[in-house]
């Protein structure tokens, strides 16, 4: 029976690292919240143009030279919601470290304004039409999911694109590891 | 076989599954820690599916329905928004009146104020003009927005579903009573 063992251990070795690599690749592939490739350039994403509640125009050019965390959400979106108040201490705590947040949403102005006011939002939150949901798509969000939370680097080139609530701790790693600081 | 001949075996099985761990966690920025916490598509989680209607008796006995039911499938823990549904069918020679849609779940959102919702099934009656229906076969547009609860929402997004009219279909009677009142 001895002589068996050498094959029966080959045949375990086979099939556990089969199991490794299944897993590996599942966990790698078609996620619904993995995201997709990053099609918009930096000049293309600092070009959008947007309006604030007010009325007036911005375009993410003006936070050149800052980390600037864009994070797509939408008034009637509870998760969105649910994210911001973390988003509102981290910019209280990253502002002066050369981090901007910056809200986009194809929403309603007098709900965003409202929204602004009762959380007392200290970041710009900016609107457009369909276009701030198809650059949300050009940056990886191929499914149009939000909340999505995309970290642009001083030059505007993305470092990362998260679909999904993104945890404040995490964010908070990411913004020190990104800023150095 | 003497047990220290299965050492080597043992050494390279680990040095395997050390080789095949860091893949497993290489994974791109944005997912979730497990597969069963992703999200489905839209497509899996909201699942449409169309029916000819032809003469059925409407609600409490009224009028004979027909159109088309667009029948919803929603997986359990997602919803979809009634008033963000949106319907077109194609080609625009079939005349389908304004849609039937049942009242739903009320929700009374803290900040949005109330809504209603759809959970589990649902049914939608687009509704046939009087007359005679050219047949063939035709496309019902949807858009269509929704969230799954406390993770994530979908952003407004196409879908589409198709039905066969057959030839000597006809509309023998006025479009079905309105459906029946709300749930909470």
């Amino acid at each position: 029976m001895n002589r068996w063992l050498p094959f029966a251990g080959v045949g375990l070795l086979a099939a556990l690292a089969g199991l490794s690599l299944w897993l590996a690749g599942n966990s790698a592939t078609s996620p619904a919240l993995a995201p997709g490739p990053i099609e918009a350039s930096p000049a293309a994403i600092q070009a959008a143009r947007f309006t604030d509640p007010a009325g007036q125009g911005h375009t993410l050019a003006q936070f050149a030279g800052k980390v600037v965390v864009v994070n797509f959400w939408a008034t009637w979106c509870p998760p969105c919601r649910e994210e911001m108040p973390a988003f509102v201490r981290l910019q209280g705590r990253w502002g002066g470290r050369g981090v901007q947040f910056v809200g986009l949403a194809q929403d309603d102005a007098g709900k965003v304004k409202a929204f602004a006011r009762e959380l007392g939002v200290n970041y710009p939150l900016w609107l457009g039409g369909a276009e701030v949901m198809d650059l949300s798509r050009r940056l990886g969000n191929r499914r149009g999911m939000l909340p999505h939370t995309v970290l642009l680097d001083a030059q505007g080139r993305v470092l990362e694109s998260r679909i999904g609530i993104y945890a404040e701790s995490d964010l908070e790693s990411k913004l020190a590891a990104v800023t150095g600081k | 076989m003497h047990a220290r001949s299965l050492v080597p075996v043992a050494v390279l099985l680990a040095a395997l599954l050390a080789a095949a761990a860091p893949a497993a966690r290489a994974v791109p920025p944005g997912i979730l820690a497990s597969p069963t916490d992703e999200p489905l598509e839209p497509d899996r989680a909201f699942r449409p599916d169309a029916r000819l209607v032809a003469g059925e008796p409407g609600a409490a006995g009224g009028t004979e329905r027909h159109g088309i039911d667009i029948e919803y499938t929603i997986a359990p823990g997602y919803y979809l928004y009634r008033s963000r549904l949106r319907f077109e069918v194609v080609p625009p020679t079939l005349l389908v009146g304004k849609p039937e849609l049942p009242p739903g779940i009320e929700v009374d959102d803290p900040f949005i104020g109330k809504s209603f919702i759809y959970r589990d099934r649902v049914t939608i009656h687009l509704p046939f003009a009087v007359g005679v229906v050219r047949p063939g076969r035709y496309t019902v547009r949807i858009t269509a927005q929704g969230c799954a609860e406390d993770r994530i929402c979908y952003s407004p997004f196409p879908q589409a579903v198709t039905v066969n009219v057959p030839p000597g279909y006809r509309v023998t009677d006025s479009p079905s009573a309105p459906p029946p009142g709300p749930r909470r």
